[in-house]
């Protein structure tokens, strides 16, 4: 209940935020100046309070705990990210004064077509990372309280929605640097809170796990999707009210929301294609994709995804539009860095915890809860309750703040880039949207937030990170280039993931290239633009249209509040 | 809301709201990049400059990131050793990338300001020599 409260707490407030803007930002001076002058240590706080969703905050722990550590592979790439962000992107991205990539798209290349395209493509990434969102904000809610799932996607869609609709997220840039102290704090105490009163016993498990074979002590088990379980011993588990259920060998099936009482000492059952928490297979830092072996393929495979799709994040980018020039903006990168750094180094604490403690979570269908499950693990008492609602507002907190960017970010590119006519009002287009995402997130119940969005890291790698890069870096890129490269990673991209999702069953490394297909898109997205730009001949404007992203702005100039902005004019 | 100096109100929004709501406001005529013939050969050997120092930054964060991959598939032997109790490998790849990473980006930070530092390149002429500003109202506001 009190978790509930949390989350409910969270989402007012960001509500009141929304419609009033911030009381204290009111009285500033003049923040339309501030906003140009924000500090690269700042805007860093901002994007990395934006980056870090409800995949980080929650999903990354329960790839440990359902995967194995090499789940670890997720934010490492995570954070890398924006180390080629910085490298590649960041300064001539600012320079540009382009704010979004389909603003980019028709700065540098001068193609409309280009620009609906990758108005196309903002959509595909903004929905791929919007449903896990929404999926867990329902899964997280229906474990805290007994609400159902569908409630809590449904109240997440409407806050996200109203709070959008009736003002946007005012006063954004303090905001969001607000949110990652917050994220920072609600990660980090709970994690040192639960390494101190978990016990020897529990910390010394952690870090020498053993196979989770047999239930330790009589464990109620709420399947929280149909699962399929795998019997090798046959036992008799119990229904909630005391009946037996007796299990025999072979696989059973059991429908969502049932729950089973299995009895101290019996033997756990296995589900399809996942190996158990604390196995040889589990510690194991590598990953293993789809349970298909090969796990250099595989953990190279969510490695490209992971870094080089946060290059193209539609609701990331735009933030580097607020850093005063591409100084400021590459300054931000390198200091993203250090800030997710920071994080990235607690969801582990959360994974081996959650192997030793809640590992019957896996059978549940349920890892992406493992984190909010843990204090009641630890302490029943006040203490857990406490930890269980500051999670459960951190991650509510990680949820809205990514996105509220998102749908504002998938809002703009349906409303300004593909139907400047049509659609119109941005508020009709907010709700539209958010409408779509929470019944794509209704069917979306039994899909890990963590695979979801590198789905999207995917698409992103594949489609907008080769044509920023050979926008920013090959002079001789062609508006049919960037288009044919776009169209083949997006199709290939988004293909291979349908495939994954709604074709047979496939194993071995063609299984890893479906559900992890960036090892192939990402190349094939790049020659495509190569090889196409060859074929024709870049306008003579190609050269210096690309050059002016590299030139410095005049730093005497620049401290005058005046910078490069997009060649256009009203 | 707020006031600017001559008393108007202005909405204070995140730069998305800004640029959702005002995009519209901003489309207009496309215009041919142009840059004066000094910035050019400035651009030209900034962004020679910056492409070599990039490329071995990336290599150096791709050569870190891939050989951990390898060493940890080729040396299992690394999930037998321990340090502070803790699985060698584990710490590897749960703690090792970071402070490495915020080294290479602290690093890689350096170089590009370095190469934007250079005197030479340093405009001889007067400072307002923008390549075009005339959308600064719209993007920035």
């Amino acid at each position: 209940m009190a978790a509930g409260l949390a989350a409910a707490s969270v989402v007012l407030i960001t509500l009141v935020i929304g419609v009033r803007g911030i009381a204290a930002m009111r009285t500033t001076s003049d923040f339309l100046v501030a906003s140009r002058r924000v500090t690269p240590l700042l805007n860093a706080a901002a994007v990395s309070g934006e980056y870090l969703s409800a995949a980080s905050f929650l999903g990354v722990a329960g790839l440990v705990l359902k995967d194995g550590v090499g789940a670890l592979w997720y934010p490492v790439g995570f954070a890398a990210g924006y180390i080629a962000m910085l490298v590649l992107v960041a300064a001539p991205m600012r320079r540009s004064g382009a704010l979004t990539v389909p603003d980019f798209a028709e700065a540098r290349l001068a193609s409309p077509r280009l620009r609906k395209l990758t108005a196309v493509v903002v959509l595909v990434i903004a929905g791929l990372y919007l449903v896990p969102q929404f999926r867990t904000a329902g899964l997280v809610l229906s474990v805290v309280s007994t609400t159902p799932y569908w409630v809590g996607v449904v109240l997440a869609g409407t806050a996200v929605a109203t709070t959008l609709a009736l003002g946007g997220m005012r006063a954004a840039t303090y905001v969001q640097a607000f949110q990652f102290c917050l994220k920072l704090v609600l990660f980090i105490v709970p994690a040192i809170w639960l390494v101190l009163t978990a016990g020897t016993s529990v910390r010394d498990a952690a870090v020498e796990p053993t196979e989770y074979t047999h239930f330790p002590h009589d464990t109620p088990v709420t399947f929280r999707v149909d699962v399929t379980l795998d019997v090798t011993d046959p036992v008799t588990a119990f229904t909630q009210e005391g009946a037996p259920v007796a299990l025999s060998e072979g696989t059973h099936h059991m429908p969502a929301d049932s729950t089973l009482v299995f009895p101290e000492g019996a033997r756990v059952p296995e589900v399809g294609g996942i190996s158990q928490p604390g196995g040889p297979a589990w510690e194991r830092p590598l990953l293993n994709v789809a349970g298909a072996g090969y796990p250099l393929l595989g953990t190279l495979a969510v490695l490209i995804a992971t870094t080089l799709g946060t290059m193209g994040l539609p609701h990331v980018i735009m933030r580097f539009h607020t850093s005063p020039d591409g100084r400021a903006a590459r300054r931000t990168a390198a200091i993203t860095v250090a800030l997710l750094s920071v994080f990235y180094l607690f969801p582990a604490v959360y994974g081996v915890l959650g192997s030793v403690l809640v590992p019957d979570l896996y059978l549940a269908g349920a890892t992406d809860t493992a984190v909010v499950a843990l204090p009641m693990q630890v302490d029943t008492g006040w203490q857990g309750t406490l930890f269980t609602a500051l999670l459960t507002g951190g991650a509510f907190a990680a949820f809205l703040a990514t996105s509220l960017g998102l749908l504002l970010a998938a809002s703009g590119a349906v409303a300004h880039d593909l139907a400047p006519a049509g659609l119109g009002r941005l508020r009709v287009t907010v709700v539209a949207l958010a409408s779509v995402v929470v019944c794509l997130a209704l069917f979306a119940k039994h899909l890990d937030a963590g695979v979801l969005v590198t789905w999207a890291f995917t698409v992103a790698a594949s489609t907008f990170s080769p044509m920023l890069v050979l926008g920013i870096w090959w002079p001789r890129l062609t508006a049919a280039g960037a288009v044919s490269g776009v169209l083949a990673g997006l199709l290939a991209s988004s293909g291979a993931i349908a495939v994954t999702l709604f074709g047979p069953g496939i194993s071995g490394w063609q299984a890893i290239l479906l559900a992890q297909p960036a090892p192939w898109t990402v190349p094939l997205a790049f020659l495509t633009m190569v090889l196409v730009s060859l074929r024709g001949r870049p306008p003579a404007w190609s050269m210096p249209a690309m050059l002016r992203l590299h030139l410095a702005e005049d730093r005497s100039a620049s401290r005058q509040d005046r910078s490069l902005t997009v060649r256009r004019t009203r | 809301m707020n006031r600017t100096p001559s008393g108007k109100r202005v909405a204070v929004m995140s730069p998305q709201t800004r640029l959702a709501r005002s995009r519209h406001r901003l489309r207009g005529q496309w215009r041919m990049p142009r840059l004066d013939p000094g910035d050019t050969d400035r651009a030209l050997r900034a962004y020679l400059r910056q492409r070599r120092r990039g490329a071995v930054a990336l290599t150096a964060t791709a050569v870190l990131l891939l050989g951990l991959a390898v060493l940890l598939a080729l040396a299992p032997a690394l999930t037998e050793v321990r340090l502070f109790g803790v699985r060698v490998s584990w710490l590897l790849l749960a703690v090792l990338p970071y402070p490495v990473m915020v080294g290479l980006a602290w690093w890689q930070l350096r170089r590009a300001e370095a190469a934007e530092d250079d005197p030479a390149d340093h405009r001889t002429g007067r400072a307002d020599g923008h390549i075009g500003r005339a959308a600064a109202a719209g993007a920035d506001r």
